[in-house]
């Protein structure tokens, strides 16, 4: 009986130690794989982007195409210049206002279309349909396209790039 | 509960391994190291699974991934390290396992197929360290595979094949490393999978060999063996992660260049191979690729030599003997080529140079980023890095207080800044200056400005400093300054833009960016030194634009800059 309780002992012992042992093995490898989780991993610029000259956007034209270019992107490892984040529709909507708003879907994140024909924005994945001014008319979307902040400086359309959550109707910075 | 949960198992053809519960002859320390290599494999597989979560496999991207692994990942450190020395303790312990088998004679008759699967298993290990190795694409990595694949390409008639198949081509590039990665991670873990099972299987099914009169005990496999295989388990593991911490992980050269001279060294494994192809001189190839040969073939044929039926050790001294000296062998040549290393002061120079250029390297990636056109020129990310390279090799040997034939005016922190315009008016043929040149011995040359009021010196000074845009100009002086100018200067000099001077050199924008851009490229140009024969040649055909404005940009840095500035700068 004795010899019972000593390999009793000895199977707690290793599993005690094969445990202990598999716990430091698995420690640093999950702490690296979930590291980039509280990193902002790509760099998206804070500061205004230069759309060029205000006076390009005339009142009554359809809205443009605008690729939204950042200076310089840092992701992960590599430092990238002028890297294309997305687009904007950017159209004059009244003689002193010019109306921004992100081609990026709101239902589930496609690029948004201008169907010249309509005379309104189309998204090709899900057929969300908006108006000239991004109002939601048909289809899945849970709400409006998304304006993004614009501001004039000395002439020069200054754009905020501003990421929102897609597939909800309230409008949350993402 | 525990019964229903084990036969629910068994009849579902789970539970146990098929191998004998019991151990012939007993558990012993000695039947560990297969136990713990098995762990070490284990350890290698999930270190490389979320080492690969971050590499990138290409040749811009590879080392920016690992330093970003190294640098900035949390624990990706120790990850490496886990990863890269747990590779050498693979090495170790498989040394250890092998003699241990041949000195138990485990290698006899029936189990010589046990044998041969390990010796065919070292060679794997070996190659997937040879694999490993290049994936960091820095200098230790990339030079020791080029000789690697130096020396396979030197085999006769399908050498260049191997080479071609190993490069993904003709050179080094990116099919290099999608090639190397695929075999590191994919194909030589599945074939070492597949070799591995059936080694233990076998090994299992035919039981240890004791030795002496032991054969006759009887013990559980569970957990009589099973215990001393985790104690050996974590003793070895406790060491490997007391290595990794105290070494930081694993080391990290500086980007492979092609074209930078490396003191290439292989893995401290094949340092015996290096130190033999050393001492074999002009047959170092042969040597290089007979020798791994012989001795595996040596292995292979120990069990077909050493066919006596006793396993006793006394009564195998030839075949230990042998193996004893072919390991010695080994192991001094290792010990020789490190020696040989560690006394070559010339070596340790240089490889000094090389960690500083590699610490160098990996600050500017953490904190600039690797640029996209690749790890080798993250240098270009340091400060005024391309002017202060050009202004190394171009400019310095004419223009540095510290150059032996020296030309020129020297050129130095606070150059063209108040104090400086004001020395070079009293005294524009002074050594640091024109002193030098050949127009300080003209008759033309400049003669040093006389009979100035402090004031009006300090006034045409502020007038010549508010040229090079500087935001710190007191108004009122510059103002004041153009008097002065026009009695004491304008009958050589001009400051309209564009406009040579009468005799001499046109002075609008002096010391700007600009007016350096312009001077560097042409300053033989009329608005420049045109009165003059300067001796400076013209740098618009031999530096590129972006070259040329890099060096305007540095040399009005210079202006507000101190000698500590400078010399706070990243090295090039």
């Amino acid at each position: 009986m004795a010899d019972e309780d000593r390999r009793k002992f000895l199977k707690v012992a290793t599993c005690a130690i094969g445990g202990g042992v598999g716990l430091v093995v698995a420690a640093p490898v999950l702490t690296l794989l979930a590291d980039p989780a509280g990193k902002i991993t790509v760099t998206t610029p804070s500061a205004p982007l230069d759309l060029g000259p205000a006076e390009q956007f005339r009142a009554g034209a359809e809205p443009r195409k605008v690729d939204i270019i950042a200076p310089i992107v840092k992701d992960a490892w590599m430092a990238s210049r002028n890297v294309v984040l997305g687009a904007a529709w950017v159209r004059r909507t009244a003689p002193d206002k010019i109306v921004a708003l992100s081609a990026i879907c709101p239902h589930l994140g496609c690029a948004v279309g201008w169907d010249a024909g309509a005379g309104n924005f189309l998204c090709p994945c899900h057929d969300s349909r908006f108006s000239a001014e991004g109002a939601k008319l048909t289809g899945p979307s849970e709400r409006g396209m998304d304006e993004l902040p614009l501001q004039v400086v000395e002439g020069r359309l200054q754009l905020t790039w501003v990421r929102f959550k897609p597939g909800q109707t309230n409008r949350e910075q993402a | 509960m525990k019964a229903a949960v084990e036969r629910f198992l068994r009849e579902r053809g789970l539970g146990g391994d098929g191998a004998p519960a019991m151990i012939a002859g007993g558990a012993s320390f000695a039947y560990v190291f297969g136990a713990v290599l098995m762990f070490l494999l284990v350890v290698e597989a999930v270190s490389g699974a979320a080492l690969a979560a971050f590499y990138s496999p290409s040749s811009t991207d590879a080392w920016g991934s690992v330093a970003y692994l190294q640098d900035q990942a949390r624990l990706g450190w120790m990850l490496r390290g886990v990863h890269y020395h747990g590779a050498s303790a693979i090495v170790i312990v498989c040394g250890l396992h092998l003699v241990q088998t041949a000195l138990y004679g485990a290698y006899k008759k029936p189990r010589e197929l046990v044998w041969w699967l390990g010796i065919l298993l070292m060679v794997l290990m070996l190659a997937w360290a040879v694999t490993g190795y290049v994936l960091r694409w820095d200098q230790a990595g990339f030079w020791a595979n080029k000789v690697e694949v130096g020396i396979a390409a030197a085999s006769p008639v399908i050498g260049e094949a191997i080479k071609k198949l190993a490069l993904g081509g003709n050179d080094y590039g990116n099919l290099t490393l999608t090639r190397f990665y695929a075999l590191h991670v994919l194909i030589l873990p599945a074939v070492i999978g597949a070799v591995v099972v059936l080694h233990v299987k076998l090994a299992r099914k035919l039981g240890p060999t004791p030795l002496g009169d032991r054969a006759q005990v009887m013990q559980p496999r569970w957990p009589d063996q099973t215990l001393r295989n985790v104690i050996a388990i974590a003793m070895v593991f406790a060491i490997l992660l007391a290595y990794v911490v105290s070494m930081h992980g694993a080391d990290l050269a500086a980007p492979a260049d092609p074209s930078a001279a490396y003191d290439a060294r292989p893995l401290w494994y094949f340092r015996w191979l290096f130190e033999l192809r050393e001492l074999a001189g002009s047959a170092e190839k042969l040597v290089a690729m007979a020798t791994p040969a012989v001795v595996g073939g040596a292995l292979v044929a120990l069990p077909l030599l050493d066919r006596g039926p006793s396993r006793d050790p006394r009564r195998r001294k030839l075949f230990l003997g042998g193996l004893a000296g072919l390991l010695a062998m080994i192991g001094g040549l290792t010990v020789a080529s490190l020696v040989a290393d560690a006394g070559n002061d010339e070596l340790a120079k240089r490889d000094a140079k090389a960690e500083q250029r590699a610490q160098l390297a990996r600050k500017l990636a953490r904190e600039n980023g690797v640029p996209v056109t690749g790890a080798g020129d993250v240098y270009t990310t340091a400060p005024m890095a391309i002017a202060r390279g050009l202004f190394a090799t171009r400019c310095k040997g004419c223009h540095d207080a510290g150059s032996k034939d020296r030309k020129g005016p020297v050129i130095a922190p606070g150059h063209g800044n108040r104090a400086w315009l004001t020395a070079f008016i009293k005294n524009p043929s002074g050594d640091e200056f024109w002193g030098r040149t050949k127009l300080a011995k003209a008759e033309t040359a400049m003669k040093p400005v006389e009979g100035l009021s402090a004031a009006d010196l300090e006034a045409v000074v502020e007038l010549t400093y508010a040229e090079t845009g500087a935001t710190d100009v007191v108004a009122a002086k510059r103002d004041k300054g153009a008097a002065v100018f026009d009695s004491m200067c304008g009958d050589c000099h001009a400051r309209d833009e564009g406009q040579p001077g009468a005799a001499g050199p046109g002075l609008a924008g002096v010391g700007s960016r600009a007016y350096y851009l312009s001077f560097i490229g042409n300053p033989k140009s009329a608005f420049h030194m045109g009165h003059d024969k300067s001796q400076m040649p013209r740098f618009d055909k031999e530096l590129t634009l972006v070259e040329r404005d890099a060096l305007a940009e540095y040399l009005v840095w210079l202006r507000t800059a101190s000698a500590a500035d400078l010399a706070k700068l990243d090295p090039l």
